[in-house]
């Protein structure tokens, strides 16, 4: 699928970013930025065992900020969540990767 | 007995049917017939063996007869005896069988044991309500015996064999008893009924009985008395509130690769959109940063013009003032060879500052590390003319134009120090009690240390404040004297002053009635102290009512002397720097005075014709000090020349019009600055012969000036005090008038 974002704009530039990039989160600054390195981190740690990656993010999550976390690392999901507010984070990272993580008891 | 007979009778005939019945029943395989046959069935049990009677057999009566022999009883029992060596008939038990035997506690009252009780106790007790419940009690029990009597005797038997003469006895017994206590119950219960009647006397008479006299109560195990009390239970109720749960919000999406991909995309131009702005954003910044740069280089560079400038400023002034600074050098009046015990002052510069023109000055104290550095406070001696800012400049002689450093404060600079060891820490005292520490290095605008708060300063003017020994710790610390009467320590902590109150200048006879009959002891208030040269511990304080009290700063409860010195304020006291034996004082009083440690009484008394600010003994010589006056004269003595009056009078400023406040010698070269009250600080050069300097005499030439120095005052004394004191001394004193 990758492949295929890639070929549209082969001709231009066949730039692949590998940066963390939030695309959605209503966290406070202090949470986000938190639970954001905590991601990378994790993600990066097991970046070819994902099961294991949301694991470490939900415990790790659930130790700092109360219980109760969910986390989805994946390539290809499609989610539809109900979370309690000021609880999520969803981003992209190493260009292929997306993390959902929300807290909802 | 036969009814049960017949009925049974009747029983074994009902069987017979039902069974024939139910036979019936169950070839019909009716239901209800069945329930029927069951209810029969149950009704209409008999034992195998029960005789099959007819009707005319159930109908006979059979007469029987109850004889009052027991039959079961057996007559011709043997029992062997020991004592005959033979069997012989044991007597007959008797007819009574005693299945439970039950000693009853209650006693009646006509009985010998409850009369011995109530001998013993003194009192008749009425019989509770309690017993008779025993006792009906055993008389069931006792009907029931007679009931079982038949039953039970057959298996008595046996056991009555082996002591039946004994058992009969005690049955004898228990029966007697049993009639006795029958007979009690009876009359217990004639007599308890009524009591239940009106049982509210009879329980009160008791209750009174009892409370009068433990002893009467009958002992009897049933006599107690049991209370319980059920309180209300509150009926349990629930409260329940439901707080509002957290809000929650919806978020679904869908994580597909080229969604990824396009956000990645979108995200990056955004930021390389942000990066080109920043790109400007940082062309500007660095324009700035430049400029700051360039602010940052030209204060530098201003630092550097500065230095130049003031090597400029100076060099422009010694070449304006160039015959004043050979003077101030090189210039040695020639008259003084033709006039012996005279002297004069040549005036130099004069230091003023533009800020300070109508301000007096309060101090003046030359730099211990650089000769030429001085510091003038500026402030203000007038109680109704306080200014509400005061100035600590510092001159040098190399710039009379404009002092070197300037020091502003809120309220007037009345004293300073600068510290011995770190030439650039500066304590000044103020007007209104504070003190504060500059260090000149770092800035002049802002005090490394103020006194703070009510409690941290004094009440009052600061006289004179005096960096002392460092303590034993190294931290840096200073005294101060204040009109309060009190003599504080200050200390130099890491980021604040510590103050300690050192002493306390209480007068001596000073305790006066206060109101309510307190006594209040009188301070008087410091004006000035100074430290001994020597013994850093001992200082003089010069006090507003003209006594001068050595202290020490080791303790406080006590002045070491105390000296009656004059009769005004004593404004400066100073040591003499050949001999610490010996100080001199000034004082509003006009005089001047010599003191030797320890003498009540001065060694010289000089009257200046006026109130004297200042007094200071010369460094080069042990006999030569100088004195200001508010007449605007220095009057400079020499006691080795005129022991009587000044060698030099010199008016420096306008008598009318102006007052000398405050004098300083230079430590190196011989000259002076005094300090009006016009904010004008003159140097004058002395002139030769107001520093004569001792000649060593021929045979000992090899000794110093100092030594020479100390001979000649030690000289000088011996003189003084060998006079009879009464002589030396007269208080008209040697009045020096121009």
């Amino acid at each position: 699928m990758a492949d295929e974002g890639e070929g549209g704009k082969e001709g231009e530039k066949k730039i692949l970013h590998v940066y963390p990039l939030v695309k959605h989160s209503d966290m406070n600054e202090e949470m986000r930025t938190e639970a954001f390195e905590l991601s990378v981190t994790a993600c990066e740690k097991y970046s070819s065992n994902y099961e294991q990656a949301a694991k470490i993010i939900k415990e790790t999550m659930d130790k700092k900020f109360g219980i109760f976390w969910h986390v989805v690392v994946g390539e290809g999901f499609g989610f539809e969540v109900s979370y309690e507010t000021e609880n999520i984070l969803y981003l992209f990272f190493a260009g292929n990767l997306a993390i959902v993580l929300w807290k909802c008891s | 007995m036969p009814d049960p007979k017949g009925g049974k009778g009747d029983g074994k005939q009902n069987k017979g049917k039902n069974r024939a019945s139910k036979t019936k029943a169950e070839a019909g395989g009716g239901d209800a017939d069945d329930f029927d046959a069951w209810i029969r069935s149950r009704q209409l049990l008999k034992p195998d063996d029960q005789l099959d009677l007819t009707e005319a057999e159930l109908a006979e009566e059979v007469t029987k007869v109850l004889t009052p022999t027991n039959t079961n009883v057996i007559h011709n029992l043997v029992v062997y005896s020991f004592k005959d060596g033979e069997y012989v008939p044991a007597p007959l038990p008797g007819n009574t069988v005693t299945l439970l035997g039950y000693p009853g506690n209650s006693l009646h009252v006509d009985s010998e044991e409850a009369r011995r009780q109530i001998e013993e106790s003194d009192e008749i007790g009425y019989p509770l309500p309690m017993p008779h419940y025993s006792l009906v009690e055993q008389r069931d029990t006792s009907v029931g015996d007679g009931e079982g009597e038949g039953e039970g005797e057959a298996d008595d038997d046996d056991d009555a064999k082996s002591a039946p003469d004994k058992e009969a006895e005690e049955e004898e017994g228990e029966e007697e008893e049993e009639e006795e206590e029958a007979k009690a119950g009876e009359e217990g219960v004639e007599e308890g009924e009524p009591r239940g009647d009106d049982g509210e006397t009879a329980a009160a008479q008791p209750a009174a009985a009892t409370a009068s006299n433990k002893k009467r109560k009958l002992i009897n195990q049933f006599n107690y008395c049991e209370r319980a009390a059920l309180t209300y239970t509150n009926p349990k109720r629930n409260v329940d509130t439901q707080t509002v749960p957290p809000p929650r919000s919806q978020f679904g999406g869908n994580v597909l690769q080229w969604v990824i991909y396009d956000s990645y995309l979108e995200d990056f131009e955004g930021q390389s959109k942000e990066s080109a702005a920043k790109k400007e954003d940082r062309k500007r910044g660095m324009r700035s940063k430049k400029f700051k740069d360039k602010s940052a280089i030209a204060e530098q560079l201003n630092k550097k013009y500065l230095k130049c400038w003031q090597i400029l400023e100076r060099m422009i002034n010694q070449n304006i003032y160039d015959d004043i600074a050979h003077d101030y050098r090189y210039w040695e009046d020639p008259a003084d060879e033709f006039r012996e015990g005279e002297g004069n002052l040549l005036p130099l510069w004069k230091f003023q500052y533009e800020k300070t023109k109508k301000m007096n000055v309060t101090d003046i104290l030359f730099n211990p590390s650089y000769y030429d550095l001085f510091a003038v406070c500026f402030g203000s001696h007038e109680f109704m003319k306080q200014t509400n800012e005061g100035y600590l400049c510092l001159f040098t002689v190399k710039n009379p134009s404009f002092p070197d450093y300037i020091i502003q404060t809120d309220c007037g600079v009345m004293c300073c120090d600068i510290h011995p060891t770190y030439p650039f820490l500066v304590v000044i005292g103020l007007y209104d009690g504070n003190v504060a520490v500059y260090n000149l290095r770092e800035n002049c605008k802002e005090p490394l240390y103020i006194s703070k708060g009510v409690n941290c300063k004094h009440g009052e003017c600061v006289w004179q404040i005096k960096w002392g020994p460092d303590m034993t710790d190294g931290e840096i610390n200073f005294y101060s004297v204040s009109s309060d009467g009190r003599v504080f320590n200050w200390i130099l902590m890491q980021n604040k002053l510590w103050v300690t109150t050192i002493i306390t200048l209480f007068l001596q006879d000073g305790l006066v009635d206060g109101p309510d009959g307190t006594k209040v002891s009188l301070k008087s208030g410091g004006s000035c102290m100074i430290f001994h040269p020597n013994d850093q511990k001992i200082f003089l304080v010069g006090t507003e009512c003209g006594y001068i009290y050595k202290c020490s700063t080791a303790f406080s409860s006590k002045y070491l002397m105390t000296y009656n010195a004059h009769n005004m304020s004593v404004y400066r006291i100073d040591f003499n720097r050949f001999n610490s034996n010996i100080f001199v004082s000034c004082s509003g009083d006009w005089r001047v005075k010599v003191w030797e440690d320890m003498r009540a009484d001065p060694l010289f008394i000089f009257d200046l014709g006026s109130a004297v600010g200042d007094v200071k003994w010369a460094p080069y010589s042990s006999t030569v000090f100088a004195a200001v006056t508010t007449e605007g004269k220095v009057h400079v003595f020499d006691l080795n020349v005129n022991k009587y009056k000044a060698i030099c009078i010199q008016a420096v400023v306008p008598k009318r019009k102006n007052k000398l406040t405050r004098l300083s010698f230079n430590e190196k070269i011989p000259f002076i600055v005094v300090g009006d009250e016009k904010g004008v600080t003159t140097s004058l050069k002395l002139s030769p012969n107001l520093r004569v300097m001792v000649k060593p005499p021929k045979k000992q030439l090899y000794l110093d000036q100092t030594t020479l120095q100390i001979a000649k005052l030690e000289k000088l004394l011996s003189l003084v005090r060998e006079l009879p004191e009464g002589n030396i001394v007269p208080d008209t004193a040697t009045t020096v008038r121009s």
